[in-house]
């Protein structure tokens, strides 16, 4: 009975991949022939084999750049979240200037980054900062916006008196959620810039970096794929790594609510 | 527990009937007769017999009596990125480095390079500042330096890669080669975010006009006579196609006969369609080593060359699939312009 | 005599589209210490207007508000408060919640825990100190939020129709066992609710309200010993003697 379950729970996410990867195997390899428009998994399995020793300092250097990014994303969007979250007029002030800003792709940064900063770490961390700002700013001002009244108003009644307090005691633990669910989308978005962030030859390495500057000019498209499979695995890992630490052990208290 | 099974089976097989539909596309590629001709080409002084034959309306003249009513003239940066165009299958003929295609080749693209367009031509330009440096001691003073060329693959890359191995200097692991388009090359040179390039004229010419470098090198002195650039001619065209592209190759060596014999207006043509200063286009065409040709006989030792080196950077990807050094009949098709010239 | 809360001439004002309007209208009203005080009155009266000002989140237009002698000014944990909305912070369990004013206060942790494991058990919900306030009834939430007020020892609890969110059988139990909490705790209570049923049940006077703008029409001492039938004679008559007041002002009420 139990193993049946754990089979029918499991085989629910576990057989559309299977299916999927032999599909891909066989119009690949007897359908598409061609391995320039279509590698073959198992072509591409093995050059993520062939290509170890490349990979292990072209995923330090990517996830540098992604630090580098997402935690000055973080600390730049977080006090400016406190500040247009619980301030009307800060809000009314900064707002408009953020809507203006924050549509413009953070690809069409990339000359301003290269100009500011070089063909340095800081340009790449620049490109993923810009992407990951945004989602980290709106979603934690969101949060700090939405405090209700009543538990302000319960927080004064209890003695926090003044907006440190306030803040401290009731708004931030409060906006927690939200602020983790920004940051969450920031660094999906901000992953997402790193081979646009590396792709402009800033530095020697680099998943973007390898993918862009090697593989695409001499047309090695198994090596592509490959680097395209590492870059959607590794934004997987950051992204659970991520929720286990923060919304499993910090957010308890949340999982009764949403469900 | 049984609606969800079937509707997995639904859902794959939608998945695999359009899978098939849209390979079903990719290959349904029966030989139609040609109106529309793509020609691939870069914005250098190196291929401005492509450049003549469109604003001289050369090409739709000469093309019309084979049915081409039109001609789309496709740019690109540098070699690599118009390689992979052709891979795409996007380029019929491509005016290009000798070194892509031949990258290209090991990767399987159905092409062959039928035509010569130019040889030598680029330049190493270092900034001002390590000019004095260079004097004192010559190549080894790039190391540990920046570098900015065209991308892998490229016969500036390799020209660069070659000279450098040449001089003792690992490309790898002594410079920092960063690959770029000309036009952001020569503004990192001149935000002196990289200490040299290696670039095909006019850019050096530019470079050294903006006051932002010294020319040190012209790729001639470095590896003489080298081929730089030919004209390529896909797979496709050379077999359902073989009496238009013996025109193509006729309407080239009208124009390269042409641009050798009218320097200025050639580099008036560049100017106009680049955007660029006449009078540094034409001191570029003075001061550049580059020679003008149409004979691919003349390429095909470097090609070799550049076929040696381009194996050796990737020896262990194309050992693994049984790859050989390309030899010439796996380059070059010289029976087009051999039947030409006669 | 001893009065706890003095209110004396407190009116109060607000802006709208139709110019200024009169909410309260020079409300005089003495709370005695340990008296529960019922404010009763229509929806609208502006009387949860007027346990805000006490409480000290919102200001009078003119008029003064003394406790123990002194001028309100500002919120306090001297005047503890208990809202209709459910209030606990949901990221605290319930001890956490009824700390959080010692916590503030700068009581060190492990007063913080004594203090509130007595109040928590004098709301009859020892066991449930680690739950999260998402885990609790309707009618628990509200029992810790009487706890959490009561936690820093106010001069006075206010209360703003804390049980007007439960259901009848909960409220009916909640209001017996808030009168215990006050037998034991001799806190002075000013309770706000527009039940008729329930003020009498619970005060030991009901200050009765008109609609706006809201003045004081009567204080009615209720000398109904308790525990109170709420179905008793005295009971009945005392409710039609207020609905007739209500009514006579033509305002809905229950």
């Amino acid at each position: 009975m139990k193993i049946s379950a754990a089979i029918k729970e499991k085989g629910l996410w576990l057989v559309p991949l299977i299916v999927t990867i032999l599909l891909w195997e066989v119009v690949a390899g007897y359908v598409i022939k061609n391995p320039l428009l279509l590698p073959r998994i198992s072509a591409v399995i093995h050059s993520i084999y062939t290509l170890r020793a490349l990979l292990v300092p072209d995923i330090l250097v990517s996830l540098l750049h992604f630090s580098i990014g997402v935690v000055l994303a973080f600390l730049v969007a977080l006090p400016l979240a406190v500040a247009m979250g619980w301030f009307e007029p800060v809000f009314k002030a900064i707002d408009p200037i953020i809507e203006i800003l924050r549509p413009i792709p953070p690809l069409a940064w990339i000359p301003l980054a290269i100009v500011w900063f070089h063909l340095t770490h800081y340009a790449a961390g620049f490109i993923i900062f810009i992407g990951a700002f945004f989602p980290i700013l709106i979603g934690s001002y969101t949060g700090f916006r939405d405090v209700p009244r009543v538990l302000v108003e319960t927080g004064k009644v209890l003695g926090c008196i003044g907006n440190r307090k306030l803040i401290r005691y009731v708004a931030f633990p409060y906006a927690l959620p939200a602020i983790a669910t920004g940051t969450r989308v920031g660094m999906g978005v901000g992953w997402m810039c790193v081979v646009a962030a590396e792709m402009f030859g800033v530095g020697n390495s680099g998943l973007g970096y390898r993918l862009f500057q090697k593989f695409y000019f001499l047309h090695q498209m198994d090596y592509v794929v490959a680097y395209m499979l590492i870059l959607g695995l590794l934004a997987l890992i950051i992204d659970r790594v991520f929720r286990h630490f923060v919304e499993d052990e910090l957010l308890r208290w949340k999982k009764g609510i949403v469900k | 527990m049984r609606g969800r099974s079937i509707t997995s089976v639904i859902a794959i097989g939608a998945i695999a009937v359009a899978m098939v539909m849209i390979v079903g596309c990719i290959d349904s590629e029966t030989p139609v007769e040609m109106t529309t001709i793509h020609i691939g080409y870069q914005p250098s002084t190196h291929q401005i017999a492509a450049m003549v034959a469109y604003e001289k309306g050369w090409w739709e003249e000469d093309l019309s009596s084979f049915g081409i009513e039109e001609v789309v003239m496709k740019e690109f940066p540098s070699g690599p990125p118009e390689m992979h165009a052709m891979l795409a299958g996007d380029l019929d003929v491509a005016y290009v480095g000798v070194a892509p295609p031949i990258a290209a080749m090991y990767e399987g693209l159905d092409a062959k390079i039928v035509a010569g367009a130019q040889t030598q031509g680029s330049a190493l330009v270092i900034r001002p500042e390590l000019a004095e440096e260079y004097e004192r001691e010559g190549p080894l003073a790039l190391k540990g330096k920046a570098i900015a060329t065209f991308p892998p693959g490229s016969i500036q890359h390799t020209v660069l890669s070659k000279w450098l191995l040449d001089n003792g200097i690992d490309p790898e692991t002594d410079v920092d080669i960063k690959a770029m388009g000309p036009s952001d090359a020569a503004t990192a040179i001149g935000a002196k975010t990289v200490d040299a390039v290696l670039l095909p004229s006019p850019t050096p010419t530019i470079i050294v006009e903006e006051g932002n470098g010294v020319i040190v090198e012209w790729s001639g002195s470095i590896w003489p006579d080298h081929a730089c650039c030919c004209v390529v001619a896909s797979g496709e065209m050379m077999r359902d196609h073989p009496e238009l592209l013996k025109q193509i190759i006729k309407t080239h060596i009208r124009a390269t006969e042409y641009e050798i014999a009218h320097p200025e207006e050639a580099a008036e043509i560049y100017a106009k369609l680049q955007n660029a200063d006449t009078s540094t286009i034409m001191h570029s065409i003075n001061v550049s080593d580059m020679h003008w040709i149409h004979d691919p006989h003349v390429e095909v030792e470097s090609g070799l060359e550049y076929a040696r080196v381009i194996y050796e950077l990737n020896s262990e990807r194309y050992e693994e699939r049984g790859l050989e050094v390309l030899g010439e009949e796996d380059i070059f098709d010289t029976s087009f312009y051999d039947e030409i010239t006669g | 005599m001893n009065h706890k809360l003095k209110l004396r001439n407190v009116t109060k004002m607000f802006k709208s589209e139709e110019g200024e309007i009169k909410a309260l209208d020079s409300i005089n009203l003495e709370v005695k210490v340990s008296e529960f005080l019922c404010i009763l009155g229509p929806s609208g009266c502006g009387k949860t207007s007027l346990l805000r000002m006490v409480a000290g989140l919102d200001y009078p237009s003119s008029g003064e508000i003394l406790l123990d002698g002194e001028t309100v000014r500002g919120p306090s944990p001297d005047r503890g408060m208990v809202f209709q909305e459910y209030s606990l912070f949901p990221w605290r369990t319930v001890i956490k919640n009824v700390t959080f004013g010692l916590k503030i206060q700068g009581v060190d942790q492990e007063h913080q825990y004594e203090i509130a494991e007595r109040y928590i058990e004098l709301v009859g919900l020892k066991g449930f100190e680690q739950s999260y306030p998402h885990e609790l009834s309707g009618g628990m939430k509200q029992r810790v939020a009487i706890a959490r007020a009561l936690a820093t020892d106010p001069a006075i609890l206010l209360m703003d129709e804390p049980f007007g969110s439960v259901d009848a059988q909960t409220r009916n139990l909640l209001q017996k066992e808030l009168l215990e909490i006050w037998k034991r705790t001799e806190k002075t209570v000013l309770f706000v609710t527009h039940s008729v049923d329930e003020a009498i049940y619970l005060a030991d006077r009901i200050a009765v309200m008109s609609a706006r703008p809201g003045r004081i029409i009567t204080c009615m001492d209720i000398e109904i010993p308790r525990p109170r039938k709420r179905t008793s004679m005295e009971a009945n008559e005392i409710r039609e003697q207020l609905l007739k007041l209500l009514g006579s002002n033509n305002q809905k009420t229950t």
